[in-house]
């Protein structure tokens, strides 16, 4: 219980390497339908991964004598799954150094204000240690129906959309990225009249799609 | 890759998140700028996760599935919990709504530096470096410019953002419609048979639908204002704040409700969507 303190976690800010979201090697997840208590090492390529079958009604395997059923799930368009672990906790040695020494000092960001003034020395730090872009699912007995919550959840993205705004003042290089990997998600959920700002040369920043 | 030694000790606990993926291409320009802060929830008034990205420039929400019964196994690990976790864009003017209406208790205008303070959660002045505020603010304030600095004054205008929440109800709805989600509470036989619901769902299913997602980002107050603003049925019973808003003790994130009914126009996400608000990242290192 470092920061019992509870003002201390209010004013409390915790950084995400970006570093560790570019060099995060890929993971393999699955969502189990019961609960382990404790977070803990497993040795799941052991026990788990290699009992896994391809039945007919899609993957099978047994833990702890239980009959799973499961199939891949798809993390949504537009996004990446990420693990994350908190600096300190079990990443030492990991480093968040940020690796790659491709980015030369004129490749700095350009924030508001330096970002020493954003990070002060009793901030917490977070990394990404792993990248997925699916899990498996698994039911007991059966795969988990169309009505599963998680599977629920997992549109959440596409309606929080509609709430809130999609465009932001881009700096000009993550622009072209973005047209290509938002936009024809972006045509999907919203009316041709909100998405606009990413034609070249136009300059309608923030305010187009606020109304 | 994964050394198994230690094989009984808890290792640090993984959190699992789905971010956009353009967070990405924005990393390979900042080294810093990304960071979860704790701000005030619009709509609880509790302490609630969200995610700067100052190189977007740009506000996140983090919200979180979590159902009963559920693990990772992340490669050669095992995380208890089963945790998924969402940063999703939100519009900042819903918190700075907050603190207008807050400041909107004294009647007069004030610069934004005044408004937006807070003992609470000081990191709240992060919300002033977002861009374009000026303009976002036009839609909910009243402004005076005396040119005696170069300062703008604002006062909350409660006509115009019941205004500006119409707007957002209209273009939920419209993403509701594309998006094909089922706002009919009644379930319906002839749907199993004709396979087309959205046929059977009416235009005041989808605002009421629209109503009760923009209203997780505003107090109630101003909630109920918009539902007679826009005409809707009142709900029948005049619940307080579903639990899922009510003052967390643990650190660990809410669970959404479960019950549905028509009327109660808070539980749109119980059928569709089942996430919540995000407070389990903070929690006290071990």
């Amino acid at each position: 219980m470092e920061s019992s303190d509870e003002a201390a976690v209010e004013k409390c800010r915790i950084h995400l390497r970006p570093g560790t979201l570019r060099d995060a090697p890929p993971a393999t997840l699955h969502l189990l339908p019961c609960e382990v208590l404790v977070s803990r090492p497993a040795p799941v390529g052991r026990f788990f991964t290699p009992a896994i079958r391809q039945g007919p009604d899609g993957l099978e395997v047994s833990f702890r004598g239980r009959k799973l059923r499961g199939e891949e799930v798809v993390v949504p368009p537009g996004l990446v799954g990420y693990v994350m672990e908190e600096k300190g906790e079990g990443l030492v040695g990991k480093g968040f150094s940020e690796g790659s020494s491709n980015d030369n000092e004129q490749e700095q960001q350009e924030l508001v204000e330096p970002p020493e003034a954003l990070e002060r020395d009793f901030d917490r730090f977070i990394g990404a240690t792993a990248s997925f872009s699916g899990f498996t699912l698994w039911g007991l007995e059966t795969i988990p129906g169309p009505d599963a919550k998680v599977r629920g959840a997992l549109t959440w993205p596409s309606l929080a959309a509609a709430v809130s705004r999609w465009m932001c003042p881009l700096p000009g290089p993550v622009r072209s990225s973005l047209t290509s990997s938002l936009l024809p998600r972006l045509s999907r959920i919203l009316p041709p009249q909100w998405i606009w700002g990413f034609g070249a040369g136009e300059h309608n920043g923030a305010g187009g799609a606020w109304v | 890759r994964d050394s198994m030694d230690g094989g009984d000790r808890a290792r640090a606990r993984q959190h699992v998140f789905l971010l956009p993926e353009y967070f990405k291409d924005a990393a390979k320009k900042m080294k810093s700028g990304l960071m979860f802060v704790k701000l005030v929830n619009p709509c609880s008034g509790e302490g609630t996760i969200y995610l700067f990205n100052m190189c977007l420039q740009q506000l996140f929400e983090i919200k979180v599935f979590k159902e009963k019964h559920h693990s990772w196994f992340i490669n050669q690990s095992v995380q208890s919990g089963g945790l998924l976790h969402f940063a999703t864009p939100i519009d900042p003017l819903f918190l700075l709504l907050h603190y207008l209406r807050k400041a909107d208790k004294e009647g007069k205008f004030q610069p934004l530096d005044q408004v937006v303070v807070d003992d609470m959660f000081p990191n709240c002045i992060l919300l002033l470096k977002l861009p374009e505020l000026e303009k976002l603010l036009q839609h909910v304030t009243e402004e005076k410019n005396p040119e005696i600095d170069k300062k703008k004054y604002y006062k909350y205008s409660k006509e115009k953002t019941i205004k500006w929440l119409e707007k957002k109800v209209n273009q939920i709805v419209a993403a509701l419609k594309t998006n094909h989600v089922n706002v009919s509470a009644r379930v319906q036989a002839t749907a199993f048979f004709s396979g087309d619901q959205a046929s059977s769902d009416k235009e005041e299913d989808y605002i009421c639908y629209a109503h009760g997602l923009v209203s997780d980002y505003i107090p109630r107050e101003l909630s109920d204002d918009l539902c007679k603003y826009l005409k809707l049925p009142e709900p029948s019973t005049s619940l307080p704040n579903p639990p899922s808003k009510k003052v967390k003790l643990s650190d660990e994130p809410v669970e959404a409700k479960e019950d549905y009914t028509k009327f109660n126009r808070k539980d749109w996400k119980t059928e569709k969507v089942c996430v919540s608000s995000c407070s389990g990242i903070f929690g006290s290192r071990r």
